[in-house]
């Protein structure tokens, strides 16, 4: 193996890139050969039958039928497909929002008041349960009749609330549970970030006599953006895929005030038989999933530049 | 942006032990706003906690008293009888009696079966995403760009949408009830764990590994020399994040590995939820089972808390 | 960036919805064939194992493996396992779902081994056998029936004074509820006392419902709405089975849900957006309501309750008194390795043999007469009136199957859909009606 690393080091010297580049592939093919088969396998080749099969009449039973575009032009037209979306766009507002801002104070309190470790593992407890216990926990926790906290509420004289009947409550009820189920992770993101954020900084923005929420608006915030940012990304998407939830608690009622569109996908394709239409919905919502990325890397480049 | 910030190679010094200025906070002993700071941060801890304690206490009430006596803060009569059934020691009928389905888990072999699960994927993603990843970061080869791209690409596509033809390849592979097939689709990578590992090369200084090329070291050698010792700290985050979502994986085991013999906990767990009697959910034999699926996460916790706080204290990423 | 690791972990709570079930691998398979056999009740296990072990010994040569999973899973996980051709040998079907099967040719025609091996059709109880017959084939030997009556928790009759005979005499119309809709009214008890029926009754704080109705009873409303509407003159198509028109937009049954809605309203039973997300059996046994529909079914819910609950018939509408009529049966996979021992199995379980260990369990009707007697029976003796349920299945022009039909799950979820937007009161039942029945016999072309 010495070959390359000489002409490595005679690179100023000597232009003999094209020896040393050759080798370079032969290494990198080695190291990038299981991640390949791994994605050509498991990714692409999924993607390519799923495209195929938008283009087709496949009831998941049968054969697939070419059909050409009329699984779009049905999307396209079809109000239930339209109404997920937006239910789901509600859902991820509302989710990211709640989660964002709750983490970022939690983090901020913790940076302020204590490094325990207690608390922080104690926080991080139910982004470590499985989704379908944190639906069940909930869903018995919400009950109108029999649940903990419905109890409370008629206690202190209130009707009991239908936390997954109400058609008005659905999204935010159960944007609150994975907000439960999320909020201690993400606000443990954020607090490493802050654990970056130079002690000095603060000192002597305290000794010009800076009240705390001056310092977390003035100093915490705005360094804070990058991992913010971050944080937005990948929430924003991981939002844009609720399921789990749904499925354990609402499946999409009463009628469709919280059919979200991966569920919306999931029973056409499996309960409906249309697995065709259901992959032309996913295409569709990849292609939106793409669009909002390419924003929001836009924006990550846009506060990586605040940094620098 | 950058992730130098986040991404340090000696993760244990970022976190806990960066040295504060001593007792600095005690040169303000009180104010409302600590106070009510405070107030914010156990009202959460209670919040978080909560849920769990209701989850053990239906867990151990006996099923009748569920319905009749739903708000009591405490079991009246509080009994294992749950966790017996769910856990099979008592007979189908014994089970019907006491509100089951007749349904049991055969736990110890669920998690033996979710440890080895969790820890080939755990074990071998780390490992071939940190090879991409460096091979990304530093290796020069044509269309490295667009090729990292495309992978890249496939985190956007929905999983949903990946999940049957996965399915059906796997069936057509003849690995069903296999934990080969169980294992598969994300033995070899997943694209963010690429991506994470490449973020974390690129931020790393070239002095080193320069120095040891000039040195007469081939690439490889660097690699496992010299970059991958260097990254202890994210290959365990990266492997703990992998394994912690290995952990909650459900929908995919659960098709592949229907086999009691190959089954995980929370496949176990699904199935006997599945087995929910009809007419009205077995609420007490779901808790108790929820509270089984727990258990080893804060087991987990009290052996590797310090260790998963502290190395997400330097992802800075999810 | 994990969290889109969910990708994985998507349906993950498919946990309750997709995904496959439990092949229990008992013990080392014997040489020999080995059947797999679904099914959802989990009440009917025990005595189906009873029916798998006696089958077993009869057939040394073929074991019976059953899974089991509830309802809202099962057949998700079915058409997964038939899309990865892995699907068990046997499984319990229902006269809504299998036509989907048939026209994708997944389950196989049993007409030519029925004549064969001359099965006796008249011993089942009428029109069971006829509801798997499409055309001259036939996909499934009927194994059980179930029809629908009420329940009332009986200390809630007594304290309203009703004399628990007179349900059986219950009258109902769409205009004015009949004697049932004032039953209902007097059943139901504010948080002061006070029933439905006095002037000073609040609605707005109602401690036990008069009735508990069932909205997420998809395109039959074969607990409730489909009942009354059909007493109400009311026919679901213009032919069942495999109807080319629905009429879901028909003036009877948009009163019919108009006065099932109308109930919320004024208090006498829960409202759909504040109820409970628990099954209606659980609620009227926490004492939330006195009064549902029950299917016989579900009748060993109340075993060891038969002194504070009772059954009665539905009530007789302006048409008479009518009730779903539903059966199951066992339905062989077309991708099945082992036809001939397959068809064994369903024969068997189609037997009296089987029916009749079946009987005895007293969970369901059997679909043989006799079978059907012996059930009736054990459950007599175990303080269970099952009189409603089998007068009701005899009873002249008293049944009515529920719609059989091609994209039958699409055409469940947009009609409840309607439904349910009627009782949240965000829809008037003749829009949201006709606009799903446009939706559905779009669907049938």
């Amino acid at each position: 193996m010495s070959a390359p690393s000489v002409s490595a080091g005679r690179r100023r010297l000597a232009p003999s890139a094209p020896r040393r580049r050759r080798d370079d592939r032969r290494v990198a093919l080695l190291f990038i050969a299981p991640v390949l088969i791994g994605f050509a396998v498991f990714y692409l080749y999924p993607t390519i039958r799923g495209l195929w099969w938008s283009f087709t009449d496949y009831s998941l039973l049968g054969e697939p039928e070419f059909i050409g575009l009329q699984n779009y032009a049905e999307v396209v037209q079809d109000g239930e497909f339209w109404n997920s979306m937006g239910v789901t766009l509600y859902y991820v507002v509302f989710n990211v929002v709640s989660q964002t801002a709750l983490a970022l104070l939690l983090a901020a309190l913790m940076h302020r008041l204590t490094r325990s470790v207690v608390l922080r593992t104690t926080l991080l407890i139910p982004w470590l349960v499985p989704n379908v216990t944190v639906g069940l926990i909930w869903l018995w926790l919400l009950d109108t009749n029999l649940g903990f906290v419905n109890h409370l509420i008629t206690g202190m004289g209130f009707d009991a609330v239908g936390f997954f009947t109400n058609p008005a409550l659905g999204i935010p009820t159960i944007s609150l549970v994975n907000t439960w189920a999320f909020t201690g992770y993400t606000a443990l993101l954020f607090y490493a970030g802050m654990l970056q954020i130079p002690n000095d900084i603060y000192e002597s923005a305290s000794l010009d006599g800076a009240n705390e929420w001056r310092l977390f608006t003035r100093i915490t915030l705005p360094l804070l953006r990058p991992i913010m940012a971050l944080v937005l990304v990948v929430s924003l998407i991981g939002s844009f895929q609720i399921f789990d939830t749904v499925a354990v608690t609402t499946r999409g009622g009463p009628v469709n005030a919280t059919r979200v569109i991966y569920y919306f996908i999931y029973q056409h394709a499996f309960n409906y038989f249309n697995m065709g239409y259901a992959a032309a919905m996913a295409i569709v919502l990849v292609v939106i999933l793409g669009a909002l990325t390419a924003i929001q890397l836009r924006l990550l480049r846009a506060s990586e530049s605040q940094l620098a | 942006m950058s992730l130098t910030t986040q991404v340090s190679p000696a993760p244990v010094a970022v976190g806990e032990e960066r040295p504060a200025p001593p007792r600095r906070r005690e040169r303000r002993p009180f104010s409302i706003g600590r106070v009510l700071g405070w107030v914010v941060l156990i009202v959460s801890l209670v919040l978080t906690l909560f849920p769990f304690y209701w989850m053990l206490k239906t867990a151990l009430t006996p099923a009748a008293d569920v319905i009749r006596n739903s708000s009591a803060f405490f079991p009246d009569n509080p009994t294992i009888i749950n966790f017996a059934r769910v856990l099979g020691f008592l007979s189908p009928d014994e089970d019907r009696a006491a509100g089951g389905s007749g349904a049991s888990i055969n736990f110890l072999l669920y998690l033996w079966n979710s440890v080895v699960y969790c820890g080939l994927i755990g074990f071998f993603q780390t490992l071939f995403c940190a090879m991409g990843g460096y091979a990304f970061a530093r290796l020069k080869f044509p269309a490295r760009n667009a090729l990292f791209s495309v992978l890249i690409a496939a985190l956007m596509v929905p999983g949903i949408f990946t999940l049957l033809p996965n399915f059906v390849l796997v069936r057509d592979l003849g690995l069903l009830d296999n934990l080969l097939g169980m294992v598969a689709p994300s033995l070899l990578m997943t694209p963010f764990a690429i991506f994470f590992m490449r973020q974390f090369f690129l931020n790393i200084p070239v002095d080193v590994e320069e120095a040891a090329l000039l040195d007469g070291a081939g690439k490889a050698r660097v690699f496992w020399r010299i970059a991958l010792p260097m990254s202890k700290g994210p290959l365990i985050t990266i492997g703990l994040i992998t394994v912690v979502w290995a952990w909650k994986d459900f929908l995919w085991p659960l098709l592949i590995g229907r086999d009691e013999s190959v089954r995980t906990v929370t496949v176990g767990l699904g199935v006997y939820l599945q087995q929910s009697p009809n007419t009205q959910p077995d609420w007490t034999g779901l808790m108790a089972g929820s509270t089984l699926s727990v258990i080893p996460v804060l087991i987990l916790l009290v052996f590797l808390g310090r260790r998963i706080v502290e190395s997400l204290n330097f992802t800075g990423i999810k | 960036m994990t969290r889109i690791r969910r990708v994985a972990a998507i349906a993950a709570a498919g946990a309750l919805i997709a995904g496959a079930s439990a092949c229990s691998t008992g013990g080392g398979a014997e040489s020999g064939v080995t059947l797999q056999y679904w099914m959802w009740d989990d009440t009917q296990v025990p005595a189906y194992q009873q029916c798998a072990d006696q089958f077993h010994e009869e057939n040394p040569e073929i074991t019976i493996e059953i899974s089991q999973a509830a309802w809202s899973q099962y057949w998700t996980n079915l058409t997964t396992q038939i899309a990865a051709g892995s699907a068990p040998d046997v499984w319990v079907d229902q006269a809504s779902y299998y036509p989907q099967f048939v026209e994708n040719n997944q389950i196989v025609d049993i007409q030519p081994f029925v004549e064969e091996d001359d099965i006796d059709l008249d011993q089942y109880v009428e029109g069971m056998a006829d509801l798997w017959k499409v055309d001259d084939a036939r996909y499934g030997l009927p194994k059980d029936w179930d029809t629908m009556g009420l329940v009332y928790n009986k200390a809630a009759l007594q304290a309203a004074g009703v004399d628990e005979a007179s349900l059986s005499e219950l009258t109902w119309n769409p205009q004015d509820g009949g004697t049932f809709g004032e039953l209902i009214a007097k059943l139901t008890v504010d948080t002061q006392g006070r029933n439905g029926l006095d002037p000073a009754f609040d609605k707005n704080n109602v401690a036990v419902y008069g009735f508990l109705p069932e909205w997420a009873d998809g395109s039959q409303g074969q607990n409730g709405w489909g009942n009354l509407a059909h007493s109400n003159g009311w026919t679901y198509a213009d032919k069942n089975p495999f109807p080319t028109e629905f009429n879901y937009d028909d003036p009877k049954l948009v009163e019919t849900i108009d006065w099932l809605a109308g109930l919320s309203g004024q208090g006498y039973a829960p409202p759909l957006d504040a109820q409970s997300t628990l099954a209606r059996s659980e609620v009227l046994t926490s004492g939330g309501g006195a009064l549902t529909t029950l299917g016989s079914f579900n009748l060993a819910v109340y075993k060891d309750m038969t002194d504070e609950y009772g059954f009665a018939p539905l009530p007789i509408g302006p048409e008479g008194r009518k009730s779903a009529i539903n059966g199951l049966s066992d339905a062989i996979y077309a991708g099945t390795k082992h036809k001939e021992e397959a068809w064994e199995w369903v024969k068997y379980l189609a037997s009296a043999d089987c029916q009749n260990i079946v009987a005895e369990s007293g969970v369901v009707f059997p679909a043989i007469k006799e079978a059907s007697e012996k059930a009736a029976q054990v459950r007599e003796e175990q303080g269970l009136n099952t009189q409603p349920f089998l007068e009701q299945q005899k009873a002249e022009d008293g049944t009515f199957i529920i719609p059989i039909s091609q994209n039958g799950t699409e055409i469940n979820q947009i009609v409840q859909d309607a439904i349910q937007s009627v009782a949240l009161g965000t829809q008037d039942a003749e829009s949201a009606l006709s606009a799903a029945n446009e939706q559905v016999n779009a669907l049938l072309e």
